[in-house]
């Protein structure tokens, strides 16, 4: 593989790191491609094979839905300077509320709507938490994730007799004709809604945090609440509605997984398992730019994909069990490299006005 | 009035201060839980109203629910001391001392340490395997004397080491713990099911579960009844390692480096700490103890080790925070949580309330003890407090508000 990437290994060296590994990894893709076609019943080829089906396009979108929405709703949270690590709480408990309400209204849109509410519930709740009563930002945010992982196995118990609940009807794919027929990026055009839903949330993101006067409240108060301050915005109501934003979208995102398979899942971690804590890194290597975000919610749920499709067909001769760490391990691989990046200024912070 | 006495009086009074928190965050989680079980009953449907507020009917009736939750714990305790269910409760406490410790510590270094749940899983496993590899080389009593605290220390090794590999993450690449933890604690799962599935796993079973270590090879039951998994031996040594941890936090100068890196960290960088080698060292020590739960858990409870492993880890979190991340105050917090867990089987058993409510009280702990401010703003009601402190990080030793005679 590309040697130079491992040329100038020193700490606090100006060294383009993303670039390169980045560039290392195209290169890869691109000599495995060259491989696969000239051997296609190599080891390369299946590996190919499985990388260029349209199945694994289609299942990586899926995947990236509640990653990608949770991760937006990180950078509001953060950008603003409340550092919200209770994603994975919110999800889950979105993913069960949206299915316990599309079960009772038996319309998969109330569902999703029902998970939205719920989370944003809770999302104010912790907004309050730290907002006023100004509590360390980490641990609350760790009891929205501990409150929902018991809320929602013990009202799935309650209601269902069991940790998982029973099938509701899904919210249904949109397929759109001729388009969808395309080799591999038919994907695109043939998912759920959420799939559209996903992109649009993640340009409308963009735009509101880079050219919008609340995108740059919420740039300010993260960065120099002070100075907001003093230009007469209250920076606890932007928090606030940062906050709520973040439970609003995690919501979407929450709904989103347990309604497109009509069921929620509520054994050991959940069916969430994790996804609400690989959003949080997907947004730090997007260095909390949407579009970032999104790309390396890509990445990590296409190695999902991979490792789903590595488990169905059984090609290689590896444990499933160990195929099924390969997305938390590269997350921590990712983590260790693009660790620095350069958080909002006041975020952890609780600021207090000076004239109360 | 000299500076030293008030300042003594102010260590006092938040330590004070803190307990009134601890117990008041309690009480406040028991309060909702009151309410969410009510809520539940309206959610479910029975036959009869297992009781009634203000004329409506509710299938759940929360009084009952914890008189279960907290007195089945004991069980017959005053005919039988020795009785099942009160070895049951004594046996979580155990494990859940040495989880609450392995946290408390990472804490008072000022690490998020979420990954102790991995830790003592890969510590359980490491001492399964080792211990019986080990136990045909020796028999009897010496065979206990020998393989038990071989066991320990094989726990404590294999956890110290997982423990350090988050350490040096955010010490040498900047890497989040939060996330490095927890990302281990799903590898940790997977790792523990491959490996038991292809290389350990007992031929005689259909479950997946190492095989059985011989009686000489675990920890003796003592005085309560063998069948019931509790062993004196092991609590008193639970007790000994958090009395140790606190005499090694409060009077080690290692202890104060980690201490004063929790607190301020420039100042330890300033007073020549080597931080990164601390973080290391924080990490590596609470993964052992957290291991060392794991050991604990294998050679007092199991007998062997078996995927699915319970949430002691995340109770640990719970624990710590409720004691204030003091080693001395996780024994008490340790016991309530015990009783907790085992109550819950009563629960479940007793009553069709679903024993996950201790899940959803975990929580309520952390959220209610993470927000001192508002205690003490209801304090400030009741008596007049002065005008105080700003926040109290909860992982900070720091004094909070002190009260106006």
């Amino acid at each position: 593989m590309s040697n130079d990437s491992l040329g100038g290994i020193g700490f606090g060296g100006d060294l383009p790191w993303r670039r390169i590994v980045v560039g290392a990894a195209a290169l890869g893709l691109v000599v495995l491609a060259v491989a696969g076609l000239l051997a296609p019943e190599s080891d390369a080829g299946r590996l190919l094979d499985i990388l260029t089906a349209q199945s694994t396009l289609a299942a990586t979108l899926r995947l990236s839905v509640p990653i990608a929405f949770a991760a937006l709703g990180g950078i509001f949270a953060e950008k603003s300077g409340v550092i919200n690590i209770g994603l994975e709480g919110l999800l889950i408990i979105a993913a069960f509320s949206g299915v316990y309400l599309a079960d009772v209204t038996g319309s998969a849109w109330m569902g999703v709507l029902g998970g939205v509410v719920a989370s944003t519930v809770l999302a104010a709740l912790f907004a309050v938490v730290c907002i006023e009563f100004q509590a360390d930002q980490i641990i609350a945010g760790l009891a929205v994730w501990l409150i929902a992982l018991g809320l929602a196995p013990f009202a799935s118990q309650v209601v269902y007799g069991g940790p998982n609940t029973t099938s509701v009807e899904t919210v249904g794919t949109l397929t759109i004709p001729v388009l969808s027929e395309i080799p591999f990026f038919g994907a695109l055009f043939n998912a759920t809604p959420f799939v559209y839903l996903m992109f649009v949330a993640v340009a409308l993101s963009w735009y509101v945090i880079n050219r919008t006067t609340f995108g740059r409240w919420v740039r300010a108060s993260g960065e120099n609440p002070k100075a907001l301050d003093t230009a007469g915005v209250d920076v606890h109501h932007v928090r606030y509605a940062a906050v709520l934003l973040s439970g609003v979208l995690a919501g979407v995102g929450g709904a989103a997984l347990s309604l497109s398979l009509g069921q929620f899942t509520g054994n050991g971690p959940t069916m969430v398992n994790g996804k609400g804590f690989i959003a949080i890194v997907a947004y730090l290597f997007g260095n909390y730019n949407p579009v970032g975000a999104f790309l390396s919610t890509v990445l990590f749920a296409g190695l999902d994909a991979l490792q789903l499709t590595l488990q169905a067909r059984d090609v290689f001769d590896i444990p499933q069990p160990l195929v099924r760490t390969i997305p938390y391990l590269t997350v921590i691989v990712v983590l260790a490299l693009f660790g620095r990046t350069r958080t909002p200024a006041a975020a952890g912070d609780h600021y207090e006005s000076g004239d109360d | 009035m000299n500076l030293r006495d008030s300042a003594e009086r102010l260590v006092r009074a938040s330590a004070f201060e803190r307990f009134l928190i601890s117990a008041a965050a309690l009480f406040l989680s028991i309060a909702v839980g009151f309410v969410l079980i009510l809520a539940a009953g309206r959610m479910t449907t029975c036959g009869t109203a297992a009781t009634s507020f203000f004329g409506v009917g509710f299938c759940y009736d929360p009084i009952t629910v914890y008189d279960r939750l907290f007195l089945g714990a004991f069980g017959n305790v005053f005919t039988d001391p020795l009785n099942g269910q009160f070895a049951t409760t004594l046996s979580e406490t155990t494990v859940l001392m040495f989880t609450g410790v392995a946290v408390a510590v990472a804490f008072r270094a000022g690490i998020f340490n979420i990954g102790t749940q991995g830790q003592l899983v890969v510590g359980a496993l490491a001492t399964a395997v080792a211990v019986l590899a080990a136990s045909p080389l020796v028999s009897g009593l010496l065979g206990t004397l020998l393989l038990v605290p071989f066991g320990l220390l094989v726990g404590a090794v294999f956890g110290g080491a997982y423990g350090a590999i988050p350490g040096l993450l955010k010490a040498y690449a900047d890497a989040n713990e939060v996330i490095t933890t927890i990302m281990l604690n799903f590898v940790a799962t997977s790792v523990a099911l491959f490996l038991v599935q292809d290389h350990f796993a007992d031929p005689e079973s259909a479950a997946t579960q190492t095989v059985p270590l011989p009686d000489y090879a675990v920890f003796p039951s003592t005085v309560f009844r063998p069948r019931d998994d509790f062993s004196l031996l092991a609590f008193l040594f639970a007790v000994a390692v958090l009395v140790g941890i606190y005499v090694f936090l409060e009077r080690t100068s290692f202890g104060y480096d980690l201490r004063t890196s929790g607190i301020q960290p420039e100042a330890a960088e300033y007073g020549g700490v080597d931080a990164p080698r601390t973080v290391v060292a924080s990490m590596a020590l609470s993964g052992a103890l957290g291991g060392l739960g794991g050991a604990v858990y294998v050679l007092m409870i199991l007998g062997n080790f078996q995927t699915g492993v319970p949430s002691y880890g995340f109770d640990g979190i719970t624990v710590s925070i409720l004691a204030g991340n003091n080693p001395l105050g996780v024994g008490f917090a340790a016991l309530l949580f015990g009783v907790l867990k085992s109550g819950s089987i009563v629960v479940d058993v007793g009553t069709d309330v679903p024993p996950q409510l201790v899940g959803v009280l975990r929580g309520l702990i952390i959220l209610f003890v993470a927000m001192p401010e508002f205690f003490r703003m209801i304090g400030r009601r009741v008596w007049t407090f002065e005008d105080d402190s700003g926040p109290q990080p909860v992982t900070d030793g720091g004094s909070g508000g002190e009260r106006d005679e």
